[in-house]
């Protein structure tokens, strides 16, 4: 039988400056029909040109050598004519993040008829194509009205669903899903997962996954492929490639997202909290809290003046020492709580309150508690200014505060803080010369430097590479550990609670729903929704050694 | 909006119909808001200007200062300023327009006869402008660097920078006189010739032909910036995913254009098309006074020369006015292309 997708020998360089830059390096391999393969790796490994490879929608300055087969003929022999009838019809594609994937000013019951009516040797009527388009929301779970929405008044998920009902509209015999889940928060992810395998499943298609995230490849593919600086390293099937991988980076990926309940994988242990705690600062209120939120709630009012809750209620504590996890779905409040605490927004009730006392909305004291409590975002690229260097970034915050004693000194310091070793060779570079990871150090150090009790950082690793997640992760531990700082860490992701929070606590519709030690939310969860997002994550069966 | 982007539960259809509603409300309110400070702005930009109308108008005879007095008098140019003022407000408000000093006509009238030829020349010339610029723009971005690429921007960016009457004046010693061995091809100057045969037919030819010099440097001038916009517009869309995503599908590459990349590198150049719609009526002064074309611009211009102050605070409001009508039909139309906009 011919296999669906055959690549043999395949590279991919592109045409940059003068030379070539060696993308792809010989890959070679083969997918059946009803057979699912994962391709994991991290970004800039090459994985997402070498599946743009298959329909040839690189570039045109890159350049394939080897043979791409998909159903017996030579992708890269095909005329453009050739080209476009297999294109779609023969293998389509789930893009990534479907808002940038959609058109904007079309309703997307539209975009999916368009390959279909592009694809059939006839004209199609049009109550034929809005019976199939009906037919394609149908299958993937979308009510069929959904089909006259621009793809701005849709989730996430739901655009995401959409693609999967464009991919499947011309019947292809392969589907290419490019990190379909990435951005989709945990509940969202596993519904889409399941739609995709099931989709597949019975239509006896061939799946190509592509992510960085080995455990939801292990939960939609029989089959992992692993690729590292454009090689293929390792493949196997998929449970053998989790449980005992041979090669390091397929080990660097496993072990980057920590299960849920295994002890083993959890970076903070018993022993941790010690080094803040024999040197206490002190003035901490009574309960030990540094920054609390007692009964906040925030509403917005949108275009129509309808007023939306987005927090009700809401009761936590940052205490000293301690590494507290808010988590939940997107739009489940936690940003804006985040954003509360930081004295960013005014509670329309309750409080917040920094050592005891009141959160000031004015001035002065607003700018002095700002100096103790600082932010991490999420995407250090967007956070940093592209025309600072790495010192003006991180001295800003002294700049603000009018407090310049010493800057050099002191920026220095919170680099090496950070752990960018040494400081003086990062002083003079621009975030663009950076990696991720080091951006986000640079983040940190931005922080830092104003020697705040805590640090507030909303999904601090979300934007990273697998590998690169651990090291800021132990960078915020190690943190603790000497300065006793302690971080409220908000993120949608179970796993990074587990791997490095004291407490967590679960939000849901703008409430605390569940709270307490990470051990015990996580291990034996009492509310529903906890249950219902611990169910949600992918799970890697891996033996613990 | 990060809070609720990715919720997944089906949310309720927003009221649509008393939104849009308010909308437009709010827009025609802004608009009328915007025309009572060109009305004031008008009267008072007027009054600073140098020349004295009764001196200019008695130019060409003795006159006593008794009489001029007299003159000054009957255009109530003796009273305080604040006087004027009101008594032009109560005038506008039953829609009188004053009278003009050199034309001793109601300035509306003055304005109505105008108004027909201008928008004839200056309509042609923006439709051609625009198809042509919104064409060349396309061609120039889908083949970015190419030769059609720098041809176009050179050639665009020259006619733009040079200055209109200059260029009027060109074409009309080359095409209106003739150079040389080639006679002219076009009249040189107004809307018809006095000697037409009756009949619609030969009528229409004739003021087409009348139409095509001043017609040319108007287009020559504008489509430029058209070009620009919708350019630098495509380019930014060409590296959008879903350009990939059609691709993909297998639509043939000036489909990918026409269906997918075009109609989302339009939006930005709708208001610009709308506001200088607006902009061109004004912009017309230039080219109408270089080709004596019987417009608004003309009239205006033979307005500053008394200063013939009714008449230029009458062409003010109409100029003005029509900017401002345009770029309020342009946030109509921008909801209508737009669906983000439309939602927000």
């Amino acid at each position: 039988m011919t296999p669906v997708l055959d690549m043999r020998d395949v590279s991919i360089s592109y045409r940059a400056g003068g030379g070539l830059r060696r993308a792809v390096t010989d890959v070679s391999l083969s997918l059946e029909a009803g057979q699912t393969l994962g391709l994991a790796g991290e970004s800039g490994c090459g994985k997402t040109t070498l599946a743009l490879s298959v329909l040839r929608l690189l570039p045109r300055s890159a350049r394939v050598e080897g043979e791409v087969l998909l159903g017996g003929r030579d992708v890269g022999k095909l005329t453009w004519g050739g080209l476009r009838a297999v294109r779609w019809a023969g293998a389509s594609v789930v893009f990534q993040g479907a808002m940038h994937a959609l058109n904007p000013v079309r309703t997307v019951g539209d975009q999916i008829a368009e390959p279909i009516r592009l694809h059939s040797a006839e004209r199609v009527p049009t109550a034929v194509l809005r019976a199939r388009v009906a037919e394609l929301l149908e299958q993937v779970e979308l009510p069929v009205e959904r089909r006259d929405a621009y793809p701005h008044e849709l989730s996430g998920g739901q655009r995401q669903r959409v693609m999967i009902a464009m991919a499947l509209a011309c019947e292809p015999s392969l589907i290419i899903a490019d990190e379909p889940t990435t951005a989709l928060d945990v509940v969202v992810q596993s519904q889409v997962l399941t739609l995709l395998r099931n989709s597949v499943a019975r239509r006896d298609v061939a799946l190509l996954v592509i992510s960085h995230d080995l455990s939801v490849l292990a939960n939609t593919c029989g089959r992992l492929a692993v690729m590292y600086q454009g090689e293929l390293v390792e493949r196997g099937r998929a449970e053998r490639l989790v449980t005992s991988p041979e090669h390091r980076h397929t080990r660097a990926l496993a072990t980057a997202f920590p299960i849920v309940g295994d002890v083993s994988s959890r970076r903070v242990g018993e022993g941790e909290r010690s080094g803040g705690a024999d040197t206490p600062r002190g003035g901490a209120a009574s309960n030990g809290a540094l920054l609390s939120a007692r009964g906040v709630s925030v509403s917005f009012t949108d275009g129509a003046r309808i007023r939306t809750r987005a927090v009700s209620g809401v009761d936590l504590d940052v205490c000293e020492d301690e590494i507290v996890a808010l988590v939940g779905q997107s739009g489940s409040g936690k940003t804006t709580l985040a954003r509360t605490l930081l004295g960013l927004r005014r509670p329309d009730a309750g409080g917040v309150s920094y050592l005891g006392a009141p959160l000031a909305h004015t001035g002065g004291g607003l700018r002095a508690f700002r100096r103790r409590v600082q932010l991490v975002l999420q995407d250090p690229t967007g956070a940093l200014n592209p025309r600072h260097t790495v010192y003006e970034a991180v001295a800003e915050g002294l700049r603000v505060h009018g407090d310049v004693v010493n800057e050099g000194e002191r920026v220095r310091a919170a680099l090496e803080a950070a752990e960018l070793r040494p400081a003086e060779e990062f002083l003079g570079r621009f975030p663009h010369e950076l990696s991720g990871g080091q951006r986000q150090r640079v983040v940190i150090a931005g922080a830092l430097v104003l020697d705040p009790r805590v640090l507030v950082a909303d999904e601090p690793v979300a934007s990273l590479d697998a590998t690169v997640r651990g090291e800021v992760l132990e960078l915020l531990l190690g943190l603790r550990r000497e300065r006793g700082l302690s971080t409220l860490v908000i993120t949608h992701d179970l796993g990074l609670a587990w791997s490095i929070a004291d407490r967590v606590a679960v939000m849901r519709a703008g409430e605390v729903v569940e709270r307490g030690p990470v051990e015990q939310v996580l291990t034996s969860p009492e509310h529903e929704y906890t249950k219902a997002l611990l169910a949600a994550v992918p799970v890697l069966t891996r033996t613990v050694t | 909006m990060t809070d609720t982007r990715d919720r997944d539960d089906v949310r309720r259809p927003p009221a649509r119909a008393p939104r849009i509603l308010g909308f437009v409300a709010l827009k025609l309110g802004g608009g009328a808001l915007s025309l009572l400070l060109v009305v004031v702005l008008g009267f008072f930009l007027f009054r600073v200007l140098p020349g004295d109308p009764a001196r200019t108008m008695t130019r060409s005879a003795p006159v006593s200062a008794e009489q001029l007095a007299a003159l000054r008098h009957r255009f109530g140019l003796d009273q305080p300023l604040y006087v004027q003022f009101r008594d032009f407000l109560g005038n506008l408000v039953r829609g009188e327009l004053g009278t003009s000093y050199t034309y001793n006509r109601p300035v509306a009238e003055l304005i109505g006869e105008r108004i027909g030829p201008t928008v004839l020349l200056v309509g042609t010339a923006t439709v051609l402008a625009v198809l042509l610029g919104l064409w060349m723009g396309t061609r120039a971005a889908w083949r970015h660097g190419g030769s059609a690429d720098r041809w176009f921007t050179s050639v665009g960016l020259t006619l733009w920078s040079v200055p209109t009457f200059w260029l009027g004046l060109l074409l009309l010693m080359a095409f209106g006189v003739g150079v040389g061995p080639m006679p002219g091809l076009f009249p040189v100057a107004g809307m018809s010739s006095p000697d037409v045969p009756p009949g619609v037919l030969p009528r229409v030819l004739d003021v087409g032909h009348h139409l095509v010099l001043p017609c040319v440097t108007l287009v020559a001038v504008i489509h430029a910036q058209f070009m620009m916009v919708m350019r630098s517009s495509l380019l930014e869309e060409m590296g959008e995913e879903y350009l990939t995503t059609a691709r993909a599908k297998g639509l043939r590459e000036d489909l990918v254009r026409r269906r997918h990349a075009v109609p989302n590198a339009l939006l930005p150049t709708v208001t610009l098309i709308f506001l200088h719609l607006g902009l061109v009526v004004s912009g017309a002064i230039t080219v109408e006074t270089v080709f004596s074309w019987p417009g608004l611009g003309l009239l205006t211009y033979e307005a500053l020369r008394v200063p013939d102050l009714p008449l230029l605070q009458g062409t003010f409001i109409v100029l003005a006015g029509s900017v401002i009508v345009m770029n309020v039909l342009a946030e109509l139309l921008y909801r209508v292309l737009d669906p983000r906009v439309r939602a927000s």
